[in-house]
């Protein structure tokens, strides 16, 4: 049976991998559009920011008689220690002008400041700074959070006179720090590249069950309906070919393509890596501290192998009950919408997982591939999640050769 | 040695909740002895293709016997199909690959040498004059060349019984003359040959013995001078719409 299947597995593979249109789809794009997206939204991520820190912008100020406050030259002073910023001093009437000046997105921010604020700062009364601005803009909502920020600077810089008039030490008002005698790179005890492996523990798993799925349905599909539909299945079955055989050997060639289909789209992310990290995810992590060991490679094998075998199977026996590419794709296509909610889902949740998780097939392997990159797996629940997969994966192929070998399913017109 | 008995074939149609049956071959009886042409002539419809599938076990039949060559086809279904060359027009080959190619796979499948597989391939090719194809994408091929390819992949492991579907249909008079040419010569070595077809020419010219199938029965076995005795006709053709007449009135 085996040596039949290995025939059949070698004539479908050479039938994916000479063809050069499967081969840039299933290997080549993965492999350039993930580095080429990530380069691309890092390097548009990055230059916005930039755009955003440079621009100059607009922010009035209102009412204009607060020229002469003290409380008021000190704010001043801090928006433009912060703010790349033109200040316009408007008076109470100008104020709805303003407003529709920022709606149009034409200045960025108004501040309204209520009336005599030396008086209610020295009567210890709090008084309220009023910020407007355009939710709607990245450079107002910008100047927004820089003037809050602002605005919380001048609150501690008021706090401190007060104290300090009143004869009372500053340091009463922090009797406790946190981490501010210390370097930052001594406090993270963080295994070396776990930074790195839980960016990519949230990442990978789902990105490579999904590979796994999808490459699975471009060719599982035509490999089983696709030569049911062209007629060249028949041709097979008139031979003394076992019908086990012909499962075995396509579901084995659709394994290989699929994974190399994963293979190619991790190869892709790693060196997209460099780009997300810095880019879009602001993390210090270095890609090159992302060093898995042969353990980690090993169980990997141990969780990948089994899963591509599984969701092939699902993709094949689809593809055995359909009678032509195109019911399969919509026998398959709910599927592909549960696996891909369940690896989502997986990936996203925390380090511990409820018990039942590590005994439910794709789930247990999305949770597995996810300590395996945040280096914190157990051979237990990676040989659990293969074990599982493959019991799946035998009962599928088991009603797959009935199918096969029921000619209701087979020849259903 | 094909032997038929009492072959019923039913197939089961499900649509909208409903079952509906039809049957397709209402218990036919006959034998196709080596080194005779056996043709199984009838209309569209009239259960030719299902009586040739069944006895290549790609189907199985409701009830009835098939033996070819003494292996039952229910019991020994792997051993029927590797004494059997079936080509069916229903069957196509994957245009991705090339003659030589797929004459090398299916003979791997059918447990040959590579030494054999070689051998017989050369020979196949000079008997269907694929010289000049060989080494051509499928995809690329004619009609006939493909015709050709199909019946050197049905014939590459050299088997006693050959069992062709409508094996002129649709192909171009030298191919055809061609292919009818290679079927005598393997009756004359001995073989079993069954060939289904419409065409009454293919049936008078090559097949030594003729069974009439019409709406799942046969109507008429024999050779073709029996036929045509006993029907007190001047040709198949009239003993062939005789009954086609009788199942209109």
């Amino acid at each position: 049976m085996f040596s039949d299947a290995y025939i059949i597995m070698k004539k479908e593979l050479k039938r994916l991998f000479t063809d050069r249109r499967t081969v840039f789809f299933m290997v080549v794009l993965p492999l350039v559009m993930l580095p080429v997206m990530y380069t691309v939204m890092g390097k548009i991520s990055q230059s916005r920011s930039a755009d955003i820190r440079s621009y100059h912008g607009t922010v009035f100020i209102a009412p204009e008689m607060q020229k002469q406050s003290p409380i008021y030259e000190e704010f001043i002073s801090i928006i433009n220690s912060q703010m790349n910023v033109t200040i316009n001093e408007i008076p109470e009437a100008y104020i709805p002008t303003a407003k529709e000046l920022i709606k149009e997105k034409e200045a960025q921010l108004l501040i309204t400041f209520p009336e005599n604020i030396d008086f209610a700062f020295d009567a210890i009364q709090p008084f309220d700074i009023h910020v407007f601005y355009n939710g709607a803009s990245d450079y107002s909502s910008y100047f927004y959070r820089r003037t809050y920020d602002a605005v919380n600077s001048l609150a501690d810089t008021l706090i401190y006179l007060r104290l300090e008039s009143l004869n009372i030490p500053t340091e009463i008002l922090t009797p406790v720090t946190a981490n501010r005698t210390i370097s930052p790179e001594l406090v993270n005890l963080a295994k070396k590249g776990s930074e790195v492996g839980k960016v990519f523990g949230v990442l990978l798993p789902f990105i490579i069950i999904l590979y796994l799925f999808v490459s699975s349905m471009q060719v599982g599909i035509d490999t089983v309906s696709g030569e049911k539909e062209r007629g060249t299945l028949a041709i097979l079955l008139v031979n003394q070919v076992d019908r086990a055989s012909i499962i075995l050997g396509k579901l084995l060639a659709v394994v290989c393509a699929s994974f190399a289909s994963a293979i190619s789209s991790v190869v892709g992310l790693m060196i997209a890596g460099r780009y997300f990290l810095k880019d879009l995810f602001r993390s210090s992590a270095e890609m090159s501290d992302f060093i898995l060991g042969a353990d980690q490679i090993l169980q990997l094998a141990i969780l990948l192998i089994p899963v591509a075998i599984l969701l092939v199977s699902l993709v094949l026996i689809c593809a055995t009950y359909a009678r032509n590419s195109k019911e399969a794709a919509g026998l398959v296509m709910p599927l592909y919408m549960v696996v891909l909610i369940l690896s989502i889902g997986t990936s996203s949740m925390g380090e511990t997982v409820p018990t039942w998780m590590h005994y439910t097939p794709i789930i247990n392997t999305v949770v597995g591939l996810k300590s395996v990159f945040i280096k914190s797996s157990s051979w237990g629940n990676v040989i659990i999640a293969a074990v599982t997969s493959l019991i799946f994966s035998g009962l599928l192929i088991f009603f797959m050769i009935r199918m096969f070998k029921n000619e209701k399913i087979l020849f259903r017109i | 040695m094909i032997e038929i008995l009492d072959l019923k074939k039913v197939f089961e149609n499900k649509k909208k909740g409903t079952v509906s049956y039809k049957e397709a071959l209402k218990g036919i009886s006959f034998m196709c002895k080596p080194g005779e042409i056996f043709g199984l002539l009838g209309p569209n419809g009239a259960g030719k293709t299902t009586t040739l599938r069944c006895i290549s076990t790609l189907i199985k039949p409701t009830s009835g016997t098939i033996t070819v060559n003494g292996f039952d086809s229910l019991k020994d279904d792997r051993k029927v199909r590797s004494v059997i060359g079936f080509l069916t027009s229903d069957m196509k080959l994957d245009g991705f690959f090339t003659p030589d190619y797929m004459m090398d796979y299916f003979g791997r499948l059918n447990k040959m040498s590579p030494e054999d597989i070689a051998e017989r391939k050369e020979v196949l090719i000079k008997e269907l004059h694929m010289e000049e194809f060989r080494n051509k994408k499928i995809d690329k091929l004619s009609t006939g060349m493909k015709q050709k390819t199909s019946i050197a992949i049905s014939l590459i492991h050299n088997p006693d019984v050959i069992i062709f579907d409508e094996p002129t249909n649709g192909l171009d008079v030298v191919t055809a003359k061609n292919v009818t040419d290679f079927l005598k010569k393997y009756a004359r070595e001995g073989k079993t040959v069954l060939i289904s077809t419409h065409i009454m020419g293919v049936a008078e010219q090559i097949c030594d013995k003729i069974g009439i199938l019409i709406e799942g029965l046969i109507k008429e076995l024999g050779s073709l001078d029996e036929i045509v005795k006993r029907n007190k006709t001047n040709n198949l053709e009239d003993v062939f719409f005789k009954y086609l007449e009788v199942q209109d009135v």
